[in-house]
C-alpha cells in the first residue's frame, strides 16, 4: 500500500506542535481535537474509524471505531487532504507538556506498540489498531493497562509523550527496569514484563509501587519522564480544593489575599 | 526443501544493539543467513535454538553459538516464519508449546478476574438474609424508636395526622385490644384517602382514614392492625431498611454507579422481600387476633373486599395497600384456610359503634 510521504517540522520545546507539509493530493490523519492550524487548500474530512483504507464496508468501519473507543480515543479521526496545487501545511499540537516523537514506521519494521492515548497524527495509510496485552500481570500492574495501541504501516507517525523523552535501543537480552507508566512505545520484538520490586519496604516507602515494568531487547523503546497521570496527581494534590493550597508556606497568604480579591465576582 | 528467503533481523554476537536486516533461508540442514551489510553466515540446523519473544509472542528469536563465543541471533516476525517452520517443525515445537501455555494462562487469568467479583457478589447476595439478621439483631430498641419517630415525622410532612375524634378513638381502642401487656405500640391515624396502613420500626403503626372508611366493621380494621403489628414484631421494616442498604452497597460497588442501578436493584429486592414477609405477618397477625379474642374472619373479609376492588378497579386505581401488600388470590386462599382451621376460638366483638365514625356509610 502506498503511504503518503510527509515532510514535517517540530516546533517548541516543552509544549510542542508538529507542522506537516502535504504535497498536492497527499493527506494526513490526526487525532480529533489536536489540529492547531492549517493553510488554505487543505480540506478537512472527518471519518468514522481510523481512516486507513484497508478496512472495507460498514462492519470494517465499525470495528475500527470500536477499537478506537477501547483505546480511549474519539470514534472519529480527521483526515486532512491537500486539495490545493502547491505544498500546504497543517499543524498538530500536543495536548499536554511533553515531546512529540516522530517515528518512521518503515524504519522500525512497520509496527509500533504504544501507550493508548499517545497517538497524535500520522501520514494517511497508517492504520491504528489495538494490541491487547496478553500477560495478566503486565495488564494489571504494568502501568499501561490491557489495551495498547498498535500503529501499522510504513509512513511517518507522530506520538506524544509527557515530560522528556528517552529513545533507547536495547541489545538482545539487555533489560531495562522502568517505573510503571513511563513506557510510551516499543517495537514488537521487545519483551514487556513486570518485576516485583522485591522488598515490601521499598514497595511501601520507595514510592515506586510494587512492580517495575521491565523491557528487554532487542528493539527500540521510548520512555517518558512524566506520565500525564503523575502530573495530574500532583496538580490535584496541589490544588486548593484538595487542601494543598498552603503547601508553599510563603505564598499561601499572598495567594489567599489575591484569591479573595479576584474571587469577589463569584 | 527450498523456499523464498525470509526477511529477518540479524544480531551478531558482540555486535551493536540495532541489528542488521538480513535474508534467511534453509538449505538442507544448514540455515543460510545473508545480512545486507556483512558477510553471509551459516548455522547448522542442529545448533539452532528457537523461542518466542516480544509483545504477545509475536516474534521468534533463533540463536546459535558463535565461533568466538557468545551467540548470534535472528529475529523473525511470526507472520514471516511460516516457511521455515514448515521446513523444520521440531525447532519451533518448544516455542509453540510455550506460546500455547501462555495463551491458556491468559484465558484462565481473565476468566478468574471476571469470575471473582461475580462470585463475591453472588455470595453476598446469597448470604444477604443471614447478614441482615445479624445486623438487625445488633440494632438496639432505642435506635428503632428513633427510626420510628423519623418515619412518623415524615408522614406528618406528607399529610396531617388526626389526633382526636371518634375515628381516632376507635383506632386506639382496637390497638389497645390487640396490644399484649408490656408492648409499647403507637397507633396513628393519617388523614389520607388511600386504603393503606403501614408499620415503622419502634412500634409505630399508621392507618389511613381511607382504610377506616372502606372497612365494614372494627374486626376488619383489627385484622389489618394485627398484620401491621406483626411486621413491627418481626422487625420487617427494619430488616427491609438494612437489606436495601446492603443491596445498594453491593450493586453500587459492582456497577460503580451508586444511584442508578443500585437503587433499581434495591427496589427489586424490597418487593421480593415483602412477599415473603407478608405471609409471615399474616400468620403472626392471626395468632395475635386469636389471643385478643378478635374474630379472624374480619381480616379475611377485608382482604376479600380489597381483592374485589382490585378486580373491579381500573389499572392504576388499585388500593395502595395492595401495591405494598399483594393480595393475591393465593394469599386469600391461604388466609381462608387458616381462618377456617383456627376460627373456633372464643371471640368477643369489639365494642365500637362503627356507624358513629361514618365508616361503612361512606
Amino acid at each position: 500500500m502506498a503511504m503518503d510521504v510527509v515532510d514535517y517540522e517540530i516546533f517548541g520545546s516543552e509544549m510542542q506542535y508538529v507542522e506537516v507539509e502535504l504535497d498536492p493530493g497527499e493527506a494526513a490523519i490526526g487525532e480529533a481535537g489536536v489540529m492547531m492550524y492549517m493553510q488554505d487548500g487543505i480540506q478537512m474530512d472527518t471519518v468514522f474509524g481510523d481512516g486507513s483504507q484497508q478496512q472495507g464496508g460498514f462492519f470494517g468501519k465499525l470495528m475500527g471505531a470500536g477499537k478506537r473507543l477501547l483505546t480511549g480515543e474519539s470514534l472519529f479521526t480527521t483526515v486532512y487532504h491537500n486539495e490545493g496545487s502547491g505544498k500546504r501545511r497543517v499543524a498538530f499540537a500536543a495536548p499536554y507538556p511533553g515531546k512529540i516523537v516522530p517515528v518512521d514506521l518503515s524504519k522500525v519494521g512497520g509496527t509500533l506498540i504504544c501507550q493508548k492515548d499517545s497517538f497524535l497524527a500520522a501520514a494517511k495509510g497508517v492504520s491504528l489498531g489495538i494490541a491487547f496485552q496478553k500477560k495478566i500481570g503486565v495488564g494489571l500492574f504494568g502501568g499501561e493497562g490491557f489495551i495498547m495501541q498498535k500503529l501499522d504501516g510504513d509512513g511517518m507517525a507522530f506520538i506524544h509523550a509527557g515530560g522528556t523523552l528517552l529513545e533507547k535501543t536495547l541489545a538482545p537480552g539487555e533489560t531495562l527496569r522502568v517505573d510503571t507508566g513511563c513506557v510510551v512505545a516499543f517495537q514488537p520484538s521487545v519483551d514487556f514484563d513486570i518485576q516485583y520490586a522485591g522488598k515490601i519496604k521499598t514497595a511501601l516507602f520507595g514510592g515506586e509501587g510494587l512492580f517495575f515494568a521491565t523491557l528487554s531487547g532487542p528493539g527500540k523503546v521510548w520512555l517518558q519522564s512524566l506520565p500525564l497521570s503523575r502530573m495530574a496527581d500532583r496538580i490535584v494534590m496541589a490544588s486548593r480544593a484538595a487542601g494543598g493550597g498552603g503547601k508553599e508556606g510563603g505564598t499561601a497568604l499572598a495567594g489567599f489575599g489575591l484569591g479573595s480579591l479576584l474571587g469577589d465576582d463569584e | 526443501m527450498s523456499h523464498a528467503p525470509i526477511a529477518a533481523r540479524f544480531y551478531p554476537a558482540g555486535g551493536d544493539a540495532h541489528g542488521h536486516p538480513a535474508l534467511v533461508e534453509l538449505a538442507g540442514k544448514v540455515l543460510q543467513v545473508l545480512p545486507e551489510d556483512s558477510p553471509p553466515q551459516q548455522a547448522p540446523l542442529a545448533s539452532l535454538q528457537a523461542a518466542t519473544r516480544g509483545f504477545n509472542h509475536s516474534q521468534w528469536a533463533i540463536a546459535w553459538p558463535a565461533e568466538g563465543g557468545g551467540e548470534h541471533m535472528l529475529l523473525i516476525d511470526e507472520a514471516a516464519v511460516g516457511p521455515l517452520r514448515a521446513a523444520a517443525p521440531a525447532l519451533f515445537a518448544g516455542g509453540e508449546g510455550a506460546r500455547r501455555r501462555s495463551g491458556r494462562r491468559f484465558l484462565a487469568g481473565i476468566t478468574l478476574l471476571a469470575l471473582v467479583p461475580l462470585l463475591v457478589v453472588v455470595a453476598l447476595l446469597a448470604s444477604l438474609d443471614h447478614l441482615t439478621d445479624r445486623v438487625v439483631s445488633h440494632i438496639p430498641p432505642s435506635v428503632e424508636k428513633q427510626i420510628g419517630a423519623a418515619v412518623l415525622a415524615r408522614t406528618r410532612l406528607e399529610g396531617p395526622l388526626i389526633d382526636r375524634g371518634p375515628a381516632f378513638e376507635a383506632v386506639q381502642t382496637i390497638g389497645r385490644r390487640l396490644a399484649r401487656p408490656g408492648e409499647t405500640l403507637e397507633f396513628h391515624l393519617a388523614d389520607r384517602p388511600e386504603i393503606n396502613a403501614f408499620a415503622a420500626p419502634g412500634g409505630v403503626v399508621v392507618v389511613n382514614s381511607g382504610l377506616l372508611a372502606k372497612a365494614a366493621s372494627p374486626e376488619e380494621v383489627a385484622g389489618v392492625l394485627a398484620h401491621e403489628i406483626a411486621h413491627v414484631e418481626l422487625r420487617h421494616s427494619l430488616r427491609q431498611i438494612v437489606r436495601s442498604a446492603g443491596l445498594r452497597v453491593i450493586f453500587g460497588a459492582l456497577a460503580g454507579d451508586y444511584d442508578a442501578l443500585g437503587g433499581w436493584a434495591a427496589q427489586l429486592g424490597e418487593l421480593k422481600f415483602s412477599r415473603d414477609a407478608e405471609r409471615e405477618a399474616d400468620q403472626r397477625g392471626l395468632e395475635r387476633l386469636a389471643e385478643a379474642r378478635v374474630d379472624p374472619a374480619g381480616m379475611l373479609r377485608f382482604f376479600e373486599t380489597l381483592d374485589k376492588a382490585e378486580a373491579g378497579g381500573k389499572a392504576g386505581q388499585l388500593p395502595a395497600l395492595l401495591s405494598t401488600h399483594p393480595a393475591t388470590t393465593e394469599r386469600i386462599a391461604w388466609l381462608r384456610e387458616a381462618v377456617a382451621t383456627r376460627g373456633n376460638g372464643p371471640v368477643e366483638p369489639i365494642a365500637i359503634d362503627w356507624r358513629s365514625i361514618g365508616g361503612a356509610s361512606r
